[in-house]
This record gives C-alpha cells, sequence and structure tokens, in this order.
C-alpha cells in the first residue's frame, strides 16, 4: 500500500556519550580530529584480564545528568542512554513541557547487546556472599537490555510506541530502522538508538570467549581494521540517541531537519562467519538503495563496520565492491570508531551521528591508527578530508552474524 | 536500632533501596499519600521490606509490599513486629 506523501523519518537530534566526548560537541571535535582516545583499560576488577586496551568514558559523571532515584534503578548503560536521550532532545529543542502536551505522540526504541553487566555483576556477588534475600528487587530489571527503552519512556513521560531490539551490533541501525518505520505509520517522534556498558568484570570476562577480540597491548596497534596488521576489535562503552521525527512534524515545529534515514536492510549470515559476511552485507546494502531510491553513484561516503580481523575485513571491502559497483573502489570510505573502540550496537549509531555531522560540515572524519591499507578501498586516514556529502552509508555487522545497512540523506535546511 | 520501625528509618530505606529522598519529617506529613506519589514504586517496596526482614531476622507480613502508603506500611510491619517480640 503506498501513499501519496509518505512520512519521511528525519533526524532532528543528536545525543552522544562516546569515550572522545560526552557531548555531541566535544564527541565530533574530536572525530573529526580523529584523536584516538583508545587506551589501557582502568575499570576496577578488569586490570588484571587479558582484555588490554578499551575505549572508556572516563568523563560523565552520572549523578550530574540522572536523578538519584534513576541511579540507583538501572545500570550504566542505562544511565548513558537517559543522558544521550536528554542530550538529543534538547539539540532537537523539545522541551519536556512540549512532550508532556502530548505525550503518546513520542516513542521509544533501543537497542543494547549485552545489558546491564555491572549492575548484574553487583547483585549476583551479593547472592553468593550473602544469600538470595540480599539481591535487590531492581536486578530484575535493571540487568535487561529493554532496560533503556523503559527507562527513557518512564523518566521522559513519553507514552507513544516503545520498543527493543535485539540484534546483535547491527540492532544499533535497525533500531533506527524501527524509529523510520513508527514514524512512517504515524508517530510524530521517535527517540532512537544504542549505549552499551561493557566494561565491568564480568562482561568483559563474557567477551574473552570472542575469537575476534584484540588483546594486543599497545593503545596505538590494538585496533587496526583493513591493514595487513589487523588484530581483531577493541571493546567501547557509551553510545548515542537521536530523535527521529516526521519531517513534516518537524517543518510545522520549525526544527531543522539534519537528516533523512532514506533505506535500510538487514540480513543474517551467522556468527563468525565472515567469509559469509560478504553476501549478506551486499544484500543489506542493496535493500538499503533500493529503499532509498538511491544509485550506487550516489553514495558520497561509506562509513565502515570495520572489525579489524582479515577475513571479516576483506569480506566488507568485497561487500562493498559488489553492491557498489566501480564506484565501491572510489568512494570515500572511513571507520572513525578506531579512535574509540567498538561499542556494539551502540557504534552503529555513533557511526550514524557522525555521518550527520559530517553531512552538515562537509568532512569525512579519519580513521585513526590506520595506514597501509590492503584492500581496494578509499580509506581516509591520517585527517579529515573535506568533501561535499549528500548521501552517506552506514555499515554494521555483529559477532553472531546480523549485517545491516542505513542510507542516510543530507537535510534539506542546513544546521545552524 | 529500634523495636518498631520509626518513619527516620523508612526514609533512610526508602533511599537506600529506591533512591528516593524524602525527609523523615516531610515522610511524616505526608504519611497517607500513596508510595507511588512518593516515587516508590511496587520494586522499590519489595527491596524495603527485604531490607528490614535481613535487619531484624524476621519476616514481614505478606502483604507489606502492598502498603499503599507509609501510615498503613509502618502500621502493618510494626504490628507484626510487636506480635513477634
Amino acid at each position: 500500500m503506498s501513499e501519496p506523501h509518505p512520512r519521511r523519518a528525519a533526524v532532528t537530534g543528536i545525543g552522544v556519550v562516546a569515550p572522545n566526548g560526552t557531548s555531541t560537541e566535544t564527541f565530533w571535535k574530536s572525530t573529526r580530529e580523529g584523536i584516538s582516545v583508545l587506551d589501557r583499560i582502568t575499570r576496577e576488577g578488569c586490570e588484571h584480564l587479558p582484555l588490554r586496551v578499551a575505549g572508556e568514558i572516563r568523563g560523565f559523571d552520572p549523578p550530574s545528568a540522572i536523578e538519584e532515584r534513576f541511579l540507583v534503578q538501572t545500570d550504566r548503560f542505562t544511565h548513558f542512554a537517559m543522558a544521550a536521550a536528554d542530550l538529543a532532545l534538547d539539540d532537537a529543542r523539545l522541551p519536556r513541557s512540549d512532550t508532556d502536551a502530548s505525550p503518546f505522540s513520542v516513542g521509544v526504541v533501543t537497542a543494547a547487546g549485552s545489558g546491564g553487566g555491572e549492575f548484574g555483576q553487583r547483585e549476583l556477588q551479593q547472592l553468593w556472599d550473602k544469600g538470595s534475600r540480599f539481591v535487590g528487587p531492581y536486578q530484575s530489571i535493571a540487568w535487561f537490555y529493554a532496560a533503556s527503552t523503559g527507562q527513557i519512556s518512564i523518566r521522559r513521560g513519553f507514552k507513544g510506541p516503545c520498543g527493543v531490539v535485539a540484534s546483535d551490533e547491527a540492532g544499533g541501525l535497525d533500531a533506527l530502522a524501527h524509529a523510520a518505520r513508527a514514524v512512517r505509520r504515524g508517530t510524530d517522534v521517535m527517540v532512537a538508538g544504542a549505549t552499551e556498558a561493557p566494561l565491568a568484570p564480568y562482561s568483559v570476562v563474557c567477551q574473552l570467549g570472542y575469537e575476534e577480540l584484540s588483546t594486543v597491548e599497545d593503545p596505538d596497534r590494538a585496533y587496526r581494521p583493513f591493514t595487513a596488521a589487523a588484530c581483531g576489535f577493541v571493546p567501547a562503552e557509551g553510545g548515542a540517541m537521536l530523535v527521529v521525527e516526521a519531517e513534516t512534524s518537524a517543518r510545522e515545529r520549525g526544527a531543522p531537519v539534519r537528516a533523512t534515514l532514506a533505506g535500510h536492510t538487514a540480513t543474517f549470515t551467522g556468527a563468525s562467519r565472515w567469509k559469509q559476511s560478504r553476501e549478506g552485507l551486499a544484500e543489506a546494502i542493496r535493500g538499503a538503495l533500493r529503499e532509498a531510491d538511491c544509485a550506487p553513484e550516489e553514495i558520497d561516503v561509506v562509513f565502515a563496520d570495520a572489525l579489524g580481523v582479515p577475513e571479516a575485513d576483506r569480506a566488507e571491502a568485497l561487500a562493498i565492491a559488489d553492491a557498489l559497483g566501480p564506484h565501491g573502489t572510489r568512494v570515500p570510505v572511513t571507520a572513525p570508531k578506531t579512535a574509540i573502540g567498538r561499542g556494539y550496537g551502540a557504534a552503529p549509531v555513533l557511526d550514524v551521528a557522525a555521518a550527520v555531522l559530517a553531512m552538515e560540515h562537509g568532512v569525512i572524519p579519519p580513521t585513526p591508527n590506520v595506514f597501509d591499507v590492503c584492500h581496494d578501498l578509499d580509506l581516509v586516514t591520517a585527517r579529515a578530508r573535506a568533501a561535499e556529502l549528500h548521501t552517506a552509508l552506514v555499515l554494521s555487522r555483529g559477532l553472531m552474524g546480523s549485517n545491516s545497512a542505513l542510507v542516510l540523506r543530507r537535510g534539506a535546511t542546513d544546521a545552524p | 536500632m529500634s523495636d518498631r520501625i520509626t518513619v527516620e528509618e523508612l526514609s533512610e530505606l526508602m533511599k537506600k533501596a529506591a533512591g528516593v529522598t524524602v525527609a523523615p519529617q516531610e515522610l511524616e506529613q505526608r504519611s497517607d499519600s500513596g508510595f507511588d506519589a512518593l516515587g516508590i514504586d511496587s520494586l522499590g517496596l519489595l527491596g524495603i521490606v527485604g531490607e528490614l526482614e535481613n535487619r531484624y531476622g524476621t519476616p514481614m507480613p505478606p502483604d507489606a509490599e502492598k502498603s499503599k502508603s507509609p501510615r498503613q506500611f509502618l502500621e502493618l510491619v510494626n504490628g507484626a513486629l510487636l506480635a513477634g517480640a
């Protein structure tokens, strides 16, 4: 069923809490400058584990961002989500008074891979140290990967459609696509994105089983995708929330349309089957282009998944070539996540935030720590590259086999 | 620790178990308001009951966690403590 005037989903607000910045402005500045903040892991209880390097958030003070009640009841990944949602809503100029006036027109959708590991570990320690009667009741919800959607909607009083996407790292893009669908179905505003907090001892131990995890000690060498020295990925915490809004609703209230979510497709090729991810990722790109009614040549920049595992990097480079044809070797490709690590489901949402900002500023941020690219890609390394950008393609793959592609179009109005 | 649960102790438990700060004096004045109006949800009240059971080493009445207001809650748990003494 096609509508004469389908409701387009616009990005009108961006909120970032990332290792390289706890505001959207500092994140963008650091991303554009290509400043790597990867460092030795310092989180208590993690220092002796084989994971040496991570993207930690060190400048975030939860009590200054979140009310005590929500701090006590939720995990760090939900603290990030609530803070990022506040930043995104402020950025979109949607104050509490506006959303209170029409609470059913605002919904929330998030994705998360690991849930509340830090909170869960604390309560499990209570269980084994003292007994079951010492486990707090909020354990029942705080560890759960769905917690952030519920807590954002409770805290801000939103009563529109809510959802949680559980689809691996690629879930970050799938959550944005879910938000775009909700907007097309009639909801005016969706607060959508992903945050993760996988740098607590229990969570880190769980990740040690991933053969794709980098255990290299030198922060400058630990995460170098698309090079012969690729040795896996470095995990990160934090993430981003976006305000995804009906373009008509944004225009009515005079909010700048920063970008539109033009097309998306998700595929699945199986856990750690990186060779097969070539076909799945290429199909995701083709589907996203089709939905966006976008020719391969229109793509001005690709934000790569950039896993940092040779076989996976090769599959991604080939997938880009398969789907974009000759344009695939000419289009600038970047992976700014080498500066901060991979925040699982949050990683592609941070890439979307960076892509929107890149289009607004006419600058492609670089891929720090990466030199000597060994694939047939025009990877933007060393420093940012000025470019007129109208359309961006963001790619994501999960360790469990999800692949996803999202096409973004620059907004008609430029940001102030 | 007294043999009766006071408004002061309830106030302290609300902060500890649910992150909700209501000063004892205010709690006294609002002892007929609903827990929900004070910002305590059902899990928060369950946490308060659990803390009390651990502190006093005795089970609280099953209805304690369903109390609607601080007054009703204190009457119930203190009644049980008195009966158990």
